[in-house]
């Protein structure tokens, strides 16, 4: 829906009085969400893990900024990424950790020819993703490097990337708020229709351009420039298929905020600026497919705002130092408030019958449980939102040991409409997520 | 019992090593007595990372008296369902860690959970890189649609263990009574003599099937040629010769009947050890508390 004018098109939220009076339910349904917000070097997990599985009740310490929602939470245990173990490659945990996170597969041992798997944002995006602007959207906070090794062989493109769009290409998550925001909302300038073809005209002739030159440079090269060189065909495809959206959608949005200037110094207000604008996407529907990288996996990243100087991975290897234990908890609990508060932000938006939280899945967790041992089972997952009505939240579940993480994916492509028989190491999908 | 003692005192001596363990029987008291033997021997300091497999639903859920002593006398970790693995989940979670070609899946039960395995989507390609052979005794009329279904699509060799290949070999009582003496509370004696009064010598079926699994170039036992297992309906096992068979059949060689049983008692009753650690200890490093088995705690 929009608010046209001369020459602009204003995207509004899904309000009330869009849904005709005589509209059928499927009709009347917001659009489902799915996203995933990755916080790195696992948790702390004694104070993740209620003791009592069921209703959810009083929350640990690390989730207490989630008190006020757990009846919008479903608290996940025992799931596994079995590909985020060794399996006879020695050490990298972090690498194959966040490598394979979504796609549930064993990350190659290299910082050369990078080989993962398909994530699952990117199946869903690529069935579903011509319905919005942007198919799916990448979003972190800290380290878009995508080559040289970043844990003990692995590649970088494994530990700054939860997005693989093929086996050999990961999408590295927009860093920059003002980037981001020029992305989804344009620099800010308001076109004319006659101005934005012109634009986009003169945007495809580069294009064709750069297609055309890049082409000639195919004969003669190795494999692994060759795959490069796909790789950024590929994107430039991608590019492609972007243009056309924006062709064929003349909106311009009005994000209701300034544009930012640069990355903030301070880490709450840089998550509070990237989770807004992801809001405002999910709010136009530009996208419904998101991955939130918090902050690279294996991140030695300080902490100075909340009083901690020391880095946060070697403070994960803590050797059971009460002292050093306590410092991980609250970045624990540091990362917690800052979804919370975006949180209440989604559950504040009405939407429907319900709330924009109510139509989004959320997914919140780490490809490490205890980041001190580096171990794979029983990883801490979240899930924040009813999916449109899918979830029975408020409640904790344990499923049985070794239960692929990958089980989870499976189930949440299928409440995003996108079936698929056999995922990463799924043994099925998880039962009793449902509503009753 | 006697078969996991065998497995656990082999893997003592790095002779092999035990990776997951799983129960055909959908009971927790089962899952607990595989976890308790399990942590029984893992008390020298090895740590056994993968938990005990277990089919959620099934025939013969009942308990023993067997199980139900051990898992009440020893300590467990299997409190509730969630505490077990699901069976083909966790086998193949095991698969995947192990070197190629070099792993060997032994079932001294129904084959009901190999062909849980088996099936599983993505599994055969995992057990034909990383298996060396299934190696199985004769417990086949438990289940014969597992036996079926294992036989029909297992992409690799099979090993059939009869019960005649151990006929003739019982081990002694007298060893049960006195060999695992080391520990107050052992699993395995528990296990015994909540099984039947003692003294009674124990069949070794079981155990032959580990033995050759491990030391399969001993020459404990003499090998069918090549050829092809499969079962009928009444689960009975066939077997016919066959140039381009994957399969085998283990056969008793008489001969060899005194060192098979030297090797089952020394083996089984081995004292579990102190394992070297992998990385030398670092000086500031807090040590985790090692448990000792009942006999080496000092008064």
């Amino acid at each position: 829906m929009f608010l046209r004018g001369v020459g602009t098109a204003v995207a509004l939220p899904f309000l009330d009085s869009m849904i005709p009076a005589m509209a059928t339910a499927a009709e009347s349904k917001a659009p489902v969400r799915m996203a995933f917000v990755y916080v790195p070097n696992g948790i702390d997990m004694k104070n993740w893990n209620p003791e009592t599985e069921g209703k959810l009740g009083q929350l640990p310490r690390i989730l207490k900024p989630m008190q006020e929602f757990k009846d919008d939470v479903l608290l996940l245990g025992n799931l596994t990424h079995n590909g985020g173990r060794a399996l006879l490659d020695g050490a990298g945990d972090h690498g194959r950790c966040c490598g394979g996170y979504l796609s549930g597969v064993q990350p190659r041992k290299t910082f050369v020819d990078i080989k993962a798997g398909v994530s699952c944002d990117q199946i869903v995006a690529n069935k579903i993703g011509s319905a919005t602007r942007f198919p799916s959207l990448e979003v972190g906070l800290e380290d878009a490097r995508q080559a040289g090794d970043c844990d003990s062989g692995y590649s970088c493109a494994y530990t700054n990337n939860l997005s693989w769009r093929s086996e050999t290409q990961p999408l590295p998550p927009v860093l920059d708020p003002r980037a981001l925001f020029e992305r989804l909302f344009g620099n800010g300038e308001r076109l004319t229709p006659e101005a934005k073809a012109r634009r986009d005209k003169f945007r495809r002739s580069v294009l064709d351009f750069v297609m055309e030159d890049t082409k000639k440079l195919q004969t003669g090269l190795g494999p692994t420039d060759k795959r490069k060189l796909d790789e950024y065909l590929s994107s430039i495809r991608a590019i492609e298929l972007q243009l056309q959206k924006a062709e064929s959608d003349n909106r311009q949005i009005d994000p209701g905020m300034d544009k930012p200037y640069g990355v903030p110094a301070d880490f709450a207000e840089h998550f509070r600026l990237m989770t807004d604008m992801m809001t405002v996407a999910w709010q136009a529907d530009l996208t419904r497919v998101t991955t939130f990288l918090v902050t690279r996996e294996g991140t030695s990243r300080s902490y100075r705002e909340i009083g901690i100087p020391d880095g946060h991975h070697p403070l994960t290897h803590h050797r059971n130092d009460p002292a050093t234990i306590e410092k991980v908890t609250q970045i624990n609990e540091y990362h917690v408030k800052q979804f919370a508060a975006w949180v209440a932000k989604l559950k504040a938006i009405k939407e429907g019958d319900g709330s924009l939280l109510d139509n989004t899945m959320l997914v919140y967790g780490a490809g490490l449980s205890d980041g001190n041992r580096h171990t794979h089972e029983d990883l801490p997952t979240m899930i924040v939102g009813k999916g449109g009505n899918n979830f029975k939240t408020g409640r904790r579940i344990v499923y049985r040991r070794e239960t692929p993480m990958s089980n989870l994916f499976l189930t949440m492509m299928d409440r995003m409409g996108v079936h698929t028989e056999h995922f990463g190491d799924a043994t099925g999908r998880l039962p009793g997520l449902d509503l009753a | 019992m006697l078969a996991l003692a065998l497995l656990y005192g082999l893997d003592g001596k790095n002779e092999c090593r035990a990776v997951v363990v799983t129960t055909s029987k959908p009971n927790l008291k089962s899952a607990a007595a595989c976890d308790a033997v399990s942590k029984f021997y893992a008390a020298g300091g090895f740590a056994r990372v993968l938990p005990v497999g277990m089919p959620e639903t099934g025939k013969d859920s009942e308990s023993t008296p067997l199980l139900d002593a051990v898992a009440a006398k020893h300590d467990h970790g299997i409190k509730q369902l969630n505490d077990t693995a699901d069976v083909a989940a966790v086998m193949r979670n095991a698969l995947t860690a192990q070197v190629d070609g070099n792993s060997v899946i032994v079932v001294v039960g129904p084959l009901t959970n190999a062909a849980s395995l088996v099936e599983l989507a993505g599994t055969r390609e995992w057990i034909s890189k990383k298996a060396k052979a299934l190696v199985f005794t004769d417990h086949i009329k438990e289940d014969v649609a597992a036996a079926k279904q294992v036989l029909k699509a297992w992409p690799g060799p099979l090993v059939f263990v009869p019960s005649d290949v151990s006929r003739d070999i019982q081990y002694p009582s007298s060893s049960i009574e006195k060999d695992f003496a080391y520990a107050s509370k052992h699993p395995i004696v528990d296990a015994y003599k909540a099984y039947k009064s003692m003294p009674y010598d124990a069949p070794t079926g079981d155990m032959a099937a580990v033995l050759y699994a491990v030391r399969e170039k001993e020459g404990y036992f003499r090998l069918s040629a090549a050829g092809t297992l499969s079962v009928d309906d009444g689960g009975s096992v066939k077997f016919a010769e066959s140039a381009d068979g994957k399969d085998r059949m283990l056969l008793p060689d008489p001969a060899q009947n005194e060192r098979i049983l030297k090797a089952y008692t020394e083996l089984a009753s081995a004292k579990p050890v102190v394992r070297q650690r992998f990385r030398p200890p670092v000086a500031d490093e807090k040590k985790p508390e090692v448990k000792q088995p009942e006999a080496e705690k000092k008064p």
